[in-house]
């Protein structure tokens, strides 16, 4: 394949949400000694530019946006040891979970695929999850978001008891909190101590980088610049 | 009556759908993360693996419960004049509940909910005719800590004497609801003979797992042997697949493993198929309670419960409006009347907004209307002899009038509802009386309902006594919103 059709399945693919071709033809890319930089700027954050055109006049569904948010993860999965090899850091690391009590989990799941698309590390403790097992995670992998996650009006008060947690373990100036679910307003999150209010899947990934350059790391490099095209996409489907 | 009820399905496609229910128990099964839950469906023969915490229901057990359903169930009020049994007291209204969020009657904007709020809500429903049921419309963001249901309540008993439907956090919880109860009809016993709370709770977080808390409240309130029900609610293209087929067969799947559960612990208690299955709108991802196919699933899911000679009913008429206007009726009134025309028993229908996150008030007077068309249609051709009026049609003769007949004298207030909101008047006397709206007109009916004075329907002795056992409980009195002038005389009798 010559590079120029390499490029223009890259984009078509990602385009499509089609994961495996993403992926191969990144691979192909690489072995072809494409430059990951030009893999990413050349191919990918076009099509996930052309995606968000695509949602914004009502061509593209929610399905389609996350197949290419899922396919654009595969292929990041190949080029961010490259880039980071290259001195380009990683965006960030976010700890994710539904808190103690709850076991709702789309809306969470759905946060997770948008960070990782948007160039984020994710790790997901999963549903169910109580204060010391968050406080666990955050000792261990030292990220610099955690998102607290509830559906339910009565679980929502796990985020005052999940932040005070992180106070008593000297953790709390250590990381930022997200919180978000169906119930929660952003009064509320104020209320119970929270640095951000997501109401959805797409703000959580621009609040994250809102977040992460507000902690004062410099996010800088392509990662960076695949956070901003993924989040301009993204704030089409908040609109 | 009724005839016939409407049906999207043949006898032999329901059949089918309770073959695929049963294959979805039988083979894929449902994650149970109460260890008690699943003790209690392995003690009854199924295949429970402790590692995963999958029960898997063979067909065989789900057949023989599901066989034992009892027909009937009853919603009990605090005085029996409000008593409603399922089926043959449908349609029975229920408002719709637990909306964190209400509209200001008053500001009109969106806020929080509170007890009062709450107190003011429960007289509404006691007043409008249409409801029979009062499932607490709100949440209340004034409650003390450890009073979650209590606070609700309260105002709800001040102020409400029709059956109370409402859910509990954990036992602690539930059991200050019987405590209150207890406490209002003067005993445990005399509470236990006619208990006025029925309990809810959403067993089964779709797809197919039952969750801690919810599954101890079913197992909870059963083993004491209250009234309680569950609702399943699959989101087709969310937690269940994106066809209405697949959705009624594992909504239908979820309604037989925990009505099994409830009827392993106690054979023979009372219960409702109750539903709010709904299609996700795939452009952004919309909870769309409003849409026509909310409707169609609740027909289905109907179907598959007078199969089951089960009282069946859920959320219907149910709007993604966010004011009264033109969406707001079409979605309520169509999704109602497919309810009705296809035999559905139980409306949670009244009062809310906004994919049920938001109350209002004059929806809640909306959609007594609604409800009160409904039960007139239920009514359907009174089929006497005399209903023909062939005596009168004769006498009347051809070309005469029967405005003055004693009959229509005899059945003017009767045969046709005579509706508080709809307006019928000529356009220039409409224009005259204001030119209002519905919403207006409904909200005024807040207001004069809300601003009338009324006595607590707790004595003196049984509000000390509740009061003392729960310290810093809220006030739970009923007072006109700030910014409506109370009525300077008693109510009259609400005709």
């Amino acid at each position: 394949m010559t590079r120029e059709e390499i490029l223009q399945g890259l984009f078509d693919n990602t385009v499509l949400g089609k994961a495996p071709e993403v992926k191969n033809l990144t691979q192909t890319g690489l072995d072809a000694q494409v430059d990951p930089v030009d893999l990413l700027y050349q191919a990918l954050l076009p099509a996930l530019q052309e995606v968000g055109r695509r949602f914004e006049v009502g061509d593209f569904f929610v399905p389609e946006m996350l197949m290419s948010a899922k396919a654009m993860q595969g292929a990041l999965v190949l080029l961010r040891p490259l880039l980071a090899a290259k001195g380009e850091k990683t965006v960030g690391k976010v700890v994710m979970g539904t808190v103690k009590g709850d076991v709702h989990d789309i809306g969470k799941n759905l946060c997770n695929i948008m960070l990782e698309g948007a160039g984020f590390e994710v790790v997901d403790l999963g549903v169910n999850t109580s204060p010391e097992k968050f406080v666990d995670a955050i000792q261990k992998h030292q990220p610099d978001i955690v998102g607290f996650s509830a559906f339910l009006t009565t679980t929502m008060p796990m985020f005052k008891v999940n932040i005070e947690a992180l106070k008593k373990a000297g953790l709390r100036d250590k990381v930022k909190v997200m919180v978000g679910g169906a119930p929660v307003t952003a009064h509320y999150a104020e209320l119970a101590g929270a640095d951000a209010y997501c109401p959805d899947a797409s703000t959580t990934a621009r609040k994250a980088k809102e977040l992460i350059g507000a902690a004062g790391a410099a996010p800088g490099g392509v990662l960076a610049e695949a956070v901003v095209a993924v989040e301009t996409m993204m704030s089409k489907v908040q609109e | 009556m009724i005839a016939t009820f409407a049906a999207l399905l043949t006898p032999e496609q329901v059949e089918r759908v309770h073959e695929a229910s049963l294959e979805i128990l039988e083979t894929v099964g449902l994650l149970v993360r109460n260890e008690r839950a699943r003790e209690c469906f392995a003690r009854h023969g199924c295949p429970v693996d402790s590692e995963t915490e999958i029960v898997k229901l063979p067909r065989a057990i789900v057949e023989e419960y599901r066989r034992a359903y009892p027909p009937k169930f009853t919603f009990h009020g605090r005085d029996p004049q409000y008593d409603r049994t399922l089926p043959d007291d449908a349609p029975v209204i229920v408002t719709a509940s637990s909306a964190p969020n209400l509209l200001d009657p008053v500001t009109g904007e969106e806020r929080r909910a509170y007890s009062d709020d709450i107190a003011r809500i429960a007289r509404l429903i006691h007043e409008l005719p249409g409801y029979d049921v009062f499932s607490i419309s709100t949440l209340a963001e004034d409650t003390p800590p450890g009073q979650y249901s209590i606070t609700r309540l309260y105002p709800t008993v001040k102020n409400c004497l029709k059956p109370i439907r409402c859910s509990a956090l954990n036992p602690e919880d539930a059991d200050a609801i019987l405590r209150l109860g207890a406490l209002i009809a003067g005993s445990e016993d005399a509470y236990r003979a006619h208990p006025f709370f029925t309990h809810h709770y959403c067993p089964v977080v779709s797809p197919l797992a039952m969750d801690f808390d919810s599954t101890e409240m079913l197992m909870y309130f059963t083993e004491k042997g209250y009234p309680n029900f569950g609702s399943i609610v699959p989101n087709a293209g969310m937690s269940s697949p994106l066809t209405l087929l697949g959705t009624l067969a594992q909504g239908n799947a979820e309604f037989l493993a925990w009505s099994a559960l409830q009827q392993m612990i106690r054979p023979g208690a009372p219960l409702v198929y109750s539903f709010l299955s709904t299609v996700a709108d795939m452009r952004r991802g919309a909870y769309a309670p409003g849409g026509v196919e909310c409707a169609m699933l609740s027909l289905g899911h109907a179907q598959m419960a007078r199969f089951y000679n089960v009282p069946n009913g859920g959320y219907i008429g149910q709007t993604n409006a966010k004011i009264n206007d033109a969406q707001s009726g079409y979605e309520t009134g169509m999704g109602a009347l497919a309810g009705l025309l296809g035999g559905m028993d139980m409306f949670n229908l009244g009062g809310l907004l906004d994919a049920l996150m938001c109350f209002d008030f004059a929806k809640a007077v909306i959609d007594d209307e609604i409800a009160l068309m409904l039960k007139r249609l239920k009514r359907g051709f009174e089929f006497g002899e005399e209903d023909f009026a062939l005596d009168e049609i004769a006498e009347t003769g051809p070309g005469g009038t029967f405005l003055d007949k004693p009959r229509t004298y005899e059945l003017m207030k009767t045969t046709g509802f005579l509706p508080d909101i709809a307006d019928r008047d000529p356009r220039i006397r409409w224009t005259s009386r204001g030119a209002l709206d519905t919403q207006s007109r409904a909200m005024n009916k807040v207001r004069d309902i809300l601003t009338r004075n009324y006595t607590s329907f707790l004595s003196p002795d049984v509000d000390a006594h509740i009061r003392a056992e729960w310290e810093g409980l809220v006030s739970g009195e009923l007072t006109a919103p700030a910014g409506w002038e109370k009525a300077v005389e008693a109510a009259p009798a609400m005709a």
